[in-house]
């Protein structure tokens, strides 16, 4: 057992940690400062914000040089998660293109298109949406219908997406299409690159339970893209969607953990506020699911320490995406426990406004769905890894 | 980052996995269970302990022990969980390291190379008190040397200064004694400072969650080996989704408890039990060992159906051990307690 990271990865935490304190004002670290913008300036600032970033050489961490990465570890992307979670830090507003897209540009993309996709986006002039899941293709991706159909060098694209991050602010859309007529299933579809910026598209903001609308759906009309703007083989989109979604199976968790736990922290200070933090039965509560986030910080080591010596975690990644889903999602119920009768109030004593939680607590709702839902990774658990049968 | 046994370790644990189902299986171990009259303590077992240093994993090479830590010893706990095994292994461990951590230049000479070689069995009772006794102590009966909390610190007190008196337990893995004072009062561990009490119960919280992690674990297996196979509606039952779900989540926490324990053991053997981080662990791998052993054990009489119901499956083995070590050196419930006292307050 080795808990420590090296010398260089500190090095590059002080670094990392200069840089964030010296670039990110007092008022953004306050609770609602970014819910109080209006959306597209909100966007717009964190967009800037992390060119900036980009530019001092803090984005893209363990990416090769070349593609304007840092070229650094596992090591230092976990760091890089922590720190960006205690500076209180804006959210990348380039979040499936930098997670997801990229690492497979670099692995299966031409050269062109590791050339023309890979530096706009990290300097954020490119805002990459992902346009997989469509109103009949949820937990079952392969039931997609979105069509496209050859017309000379180019497909006409129709069909709609849902559940789009970003849908609109996206500049582009990664997006799973059927260019074969007749093949079945997993057969026969493209990962197209289609530019949002054409009378084809339409992308319509989604009003979420709670209010917000983070995602939204994306229309197709005869929407145009080249046959070449397809990322991978032509047909062979299930397996290009296959390898990009591997690439969640990152380490994230000490991220993750950092900010859970400071929710964790926040709760209970609204039962101190409240005067429940002596309530025996709160108490429990607090301390089962505080239990549950220390295993996902011991557990991310675990992780980190595979990623580290180039293992595949594989269907391992399922048990990751339930422990921090399911864990979140009782954190926040046990706020509902704080607060109680006040449990849907925003201001249930004066002073104390709880907007900014409840709004975690709604979130807290989509997380056990989004990416795989709870039953589905529930299911690749058991039959991936423990092997039970189909 | 290196969050993991080594190699070392992970041959360790093999080498008593593998002396186990070679020489104490679980058919070794009903003859205990079936014997509750007897000793529980086989002498077999308990020579190949002593000959193989798993007695002797915490004690200092200059006491002729091994000199390893607690990662090493929670790795032996693990495999004598996942055995079922019986026989006094903890309390003979327990009652070095307290005697390490607290006792005199001469207490060590005198006893810990005897212990570590296993020529003396060793006790620890940190629950009672000089008037009350000690109850439900650990092979109390074939110990040799008790190590007891008393009123200021720790007592050593050896066979005839005490009086034991058997407990039934439905565990039949263990052997379960109350402790009283006979003639004498023994000799006082002069270290034996709030901080050496708190190091030492530490130590015995991880220890029994360890063997927890590895009933869980090893009734997992069991689990999902049978529904594999078992056959009803035509198809096998691991293969609906009821089942599955609960095993997927079950897995999950028994991977969680795992983690934990690790965790909690490397800071015991880093830092100090003091310490709020590794306070913090301790709590976290006992009450989260302790809730997975206690329901994956249930869950193992449920998917094994009738037959995990019956005195002739040995999943009864593991359900009575786990409810047992749930409730020792704290229950799930009394470590929620510290870690809402460590979080909270």
């Amino acid at each position: 057992m080795d808990l420590s990271f090296t010398a260089d990865e500190e090095r590059f935490r002080d670094e990392l940690r200069g840089w964030l304190s010296a670039h990110i004002p007092e008022e953004w670290t306050r609770p609602g400062f970014w819910a109080s913008l209006p959306s597209k300036e909100n966007f717009e600032l964190r967009r800037e914000w992390e060119r900036d970033k980009a530019l001092a050489g803090f984005a893209g961490i363990q990416w090769p040089t070349e593609y304007g990465g840092r070229g650094g570890t596992p090591g230092m992307k976990a760091i890089y998660d922590e720190e960006m979670v205690r500076a209180r830090a804006p959210q990348t507003v380039n979040p499936l293109g930098l997670t997801f897209l990229a690492p497979t540009v670099m692995a299966i993309g031409t050269d062109a298109q590791r050339k023309e996709i890979i530096g706009p986006m990290l300097r954020n002039e490119v805002i990459w949406c992902q346009g997989f899941s469509e109103p009949g293709a949820g937990s079952d991706l392969a039931a997609l219908s979105t069509r496209g159909v050859r017309d000379g060098d180019d497909f006409v694209v129709n069909g709609q997406k849902v559940w789009t991050t970003n849908a609109v602010h996206g500049d582009k859309i990664f997006t799973m299409v059927r260019t074969e007529p007749g093949a079945e299933r997993h057969r026969g579809i493209s990962m197209m690159l289609i530019s949002m910026d054409q009378p084809g598209v339409e992308a319509r903001p989604l009003k979420q339970m709670s209010g917000a609308s983070e995602f939204g759906e994306v229309f197709f009309t005869d929407a145009r893209v080249p046959a070449s703007e397809c990322l991978g083989e032509l047909g062979d989109g299930w397996r290009t969607a296959m390898l990009l979604l591997s690439f969640e199976r990152g380490a994230s968790g000490i991220g993750q953990y950092t900010e859970f736990r400071r929710q964790y922290d926040e709760i209970v200070e609204v039962a101190r506020a409240l005067g429940r933090d002596r309530d025996p039965v709160v108490r429990g509560k607090l301390a089962r699911v505080l239990a549950e986030l220390e295993c996902l910080r011991y557990h991310a080591m675990h992780v980190l320490t595979q990623v580290e010596r180039g293992r595949d975690l594989g269907f391992e990644a399922s048990m990751t995406k339930l422990q921090w889903s399911e864990t979140f999602q009782d954190l926040w119920e046990v706020f509902d426990d704080v607060i109680g009768p006040d449990a849907t109030v925003r201001e249930p004593v004066p002073g104390l406004d709880l907007a900014a939680m409840h709004a975690q607590a709604m979130w807290s709702r989509s997380v056990t769905i989004w990416g795989g839902s709870s039953q589905v990774q529930r299911n690749i658990v058991a039959e991936r890894v423990l092997g039970l049968p189909r | 980052m290196y969050f993991a046994l080594t190699d070392d370790q992970r041959d360790f644990g093999a080498a008593v996995r593998d002396f186990l189902a070679g020489k104490f299986d679980t058919e070794a171990v009903r003859a205990v269970v079936e014997d509750p009259e007897g000793s529980g303590h086989p002498a077999a077992l308990w020579q190949a302990m002593g000959e193989q240093g798993w007695l002797a994993v915490l004690v200092p090479e200059e006491r002729d022990g091994l000199g390893l830590g607690m990662v090493d010893a929670q790795v032996i706990a693990r495999e004598l969980g996942a055995g079922v095994a019986p026989g006094p292994w903890r309390g003979t461990v327990l009652a070095a390291e307290a005697i390490r951590l607290a006792g005199s230049r001469s207490q060590q000479q005198q006893w810990l190379p005897k212990l570590a070689a296993g020529d003396v069995v060793g006790a620890l009772a940190l629950r009672g008190s000089t008037e009350d006794g000690w109850p439900a102590v650990e092979y109390a009966e074939s110990a040799d040397l008790l190590v007891v909390a008393d009123n200021v610190g720790l007592r050593l007190l050896r066979r005839d200064e005490v009086t034991t008196r058997r407990l039934d337990s439905f565990d039949g893995t263990t052997r379960l004694a109350t402790v009283t004072l006979a003639d004498g009062v023994g000799e006082p561990l002069p270290g034996a400072t709030s901080r050496a009490l708190t190091e030492l119960a530490a130590r015995a919280a991880i220890l029994v969650a360890a063997d927890l992690v590895g009933i869980a674990h090893e009734s997992l297996t069991r689990t999902v080996d049978y529904d594999r196979e078992r056959k009803q509606f035509g198809v096998p039952v691991g293969s609906f989704q009821a089942l599955k779900h609960h095993l997927a989540d079950l897995h999950i926490g028994v991977t969680m408890a795992e983690h934990a324990v690790l965790y909690a053991a490397h800071a015991l053997d880093t830092g100090s039990a003091a310490d709020p981080d590794a306070a913090l662990a301790v709590a976290v791998a006992k009450s989260k060992a302790s809730d997975s052993a206690a329901q994956m054990t249930g869950a193992m009489i449920q998917y094994l159906g009738g037959i995990g119901y019956t005195w002739e499956h040995e999943a009864h083995f593991f359900y009575k051990r786990a409810k047992r070590l749930a409730g020792t050196h704290g229950t799930a419930d009394d470590h929620r307690a510290r870690i809402a006292e460590l979080t909270i307050d």
